[in-house]
């Protein structure tokens, strides 16, 4: 209990930053592993130590926010601001990446042909897959909207249909990537042309699924009365992090599918 | 372990559909009901038109003398004070307030720490 007159949240001790740390660091060098020597076990075990990391910590998180009473408004305060300091830096990531590629694609070299799409690489149809899955994330972001107003409107039943849709055409998206990249008749090797493709769409896919993480956990969380019209921030935080996907997926689209053809 | 893992995943989905009585209404509890702690204390200060019920909001300073300090809430033995010795300054006189010690700040302004229960 607090007696204390201030309304910050003093953290108690938790082992998840050094468990996170440890599945972090054997993923990526179970990965290396798994590139080298063709032994996918190590890989496996980071993703492991990771996943239950991520359960442990969010589920703490979750304890001290809906059943401790620990997340008073200066505390979300802060929350917001690191969500909004995350995702700008998530923002400059990718533009690393879009950086490679209008760096290599606006004055093509001439090993590539002089041209883009470089001489004898044979790309997608952006209005094929690609525009379904544009369809598909702007479709789902207008039911992660839904879900929020549905959420702030006390409206418990439609805050759960609207947010299970959203996960479903997540996963939807996902399962059409998976096919595009199985379909791909170039691979990351395949010089310029498919590694700044891969590198861009790959961790696009990546924080897809990370953001279809964000809104399940959130789904159980409003399942199990986590939420109230004035305290969600965690489902805020995924809505968030689901357009700042989203938006990046069109930038992806226009400059790389669309322009890039 | 994906086989653990799912079937913690599904027991607790499952549970909440069997469980929950919110399967049977449609609205959600009411935002005070569902708070609790000092997130619930935070709310009901407000709700009775506390707007700053940890006091975190800059004070107007009253006369300052030795016989009538400024008093400063705390449920603490110490609170740190900052003072703006005069309108125009562009830095905050920061200084340790001490339980039953009042002090005087270098410009001249007294303060004093008064007990105070905490929300």
């Amino acid at each position: 209990m607090h007696h204390s007159n201030h309304p910050y949240h003093l953290v108690d001790f938790s082992p998840w930053p050094l468990t996170g740390a440890i599945g972090a660091f054997s993923m990526v060098l179970g990965l290396l592993k798994w590139f080298h020597k063709y032994e996918i076990n190590l890989f496996v075990l980071g993703n492991l130590i990771t996943m239950f990391t991520m359960y442990q910590w969010w589920r703490d998180i979750s304890r001290e926010g809906a059943f401790q009473g620990l997340h008073t408004t200066p505390v979300i305060f802060g929350l917001r601001w690191g969500m909004i300091l995350f995702i700008i830096s998530e923002i400059f990531f990718f533009i690393s990446f879009f950086w490679a590629f209008f760096h290599s694609s606006l004055s093509p070299t001439i090993e590539l042909g002089m041209m883009w799409p470089p001489m004898g690489i044979l790309i997608f149809n952006p209005f094929q897959v690609p525009l379904l899955n544009t369809a598909i994330l702007l479709s789902s972001g207008v039911t992660v909207t839904w879900s929020h107003h549905s959420l702030l409107m006390n409206n418990h039943s439609q805050t759960s249909q609207s947010l299970l849709f959203t996960i479903i055409l997540g996963i939807y998206f996902t399962m059409l990537q998976a096919y595009e990249y199985m379909e791909a008749s170039f691979s990351i090797a395949d010089a310029i042309y498919g590694s700044t493709f891969f590198m861009a769409t790959g961790f696009h896919g990546f924080h897809v699924l990370i953001g279809t993480t964000f809104l399940i956990i959130c789904l159980i969380r409003h399942l199990n009365n986590h939420f109230s019209k004035n305290h969600h921030f965690g489902f805020e935080a995924a809505a968030w992090y689901w357009h700042f996907v989203d938006v990046v997926w069109l930038f992806l689209y226009i400059s790389i599918y669309w322009w890039g053809s | 372990m994906a086989s653990l893992t799912g079937r913690i995943f599904l027991a607790a989905a499952r549970r909440n559909v069997a469980y929950t009585p919110v399967r049977f209404c449609k609205m959600m509890s009411d935002p005070l009901d569902h708070a609790t702690g000092l997130e619930k204390r935070e709310l009901l200060a407000k709700a009775a038109g506390n707007e700053d019920p940890f006091d975190m909001k800059v004070f107007q300073r009253g006369p300052g003398t030795k016989e009538q300090p400024n008093l400063i809430p705390s449920a603490f033995d110490a609170r740190l004070v900052g003072c703006i010795c005069e309108e125009e300054q562009t830095f905050v006189q920061w200084m340790w307030l001490y339980q039953g010690t009042p002090k005087r700040c270098e410009c001249g302004y007294w303060f004093k720490l008064v007990e105070k229960a905490p929300v």
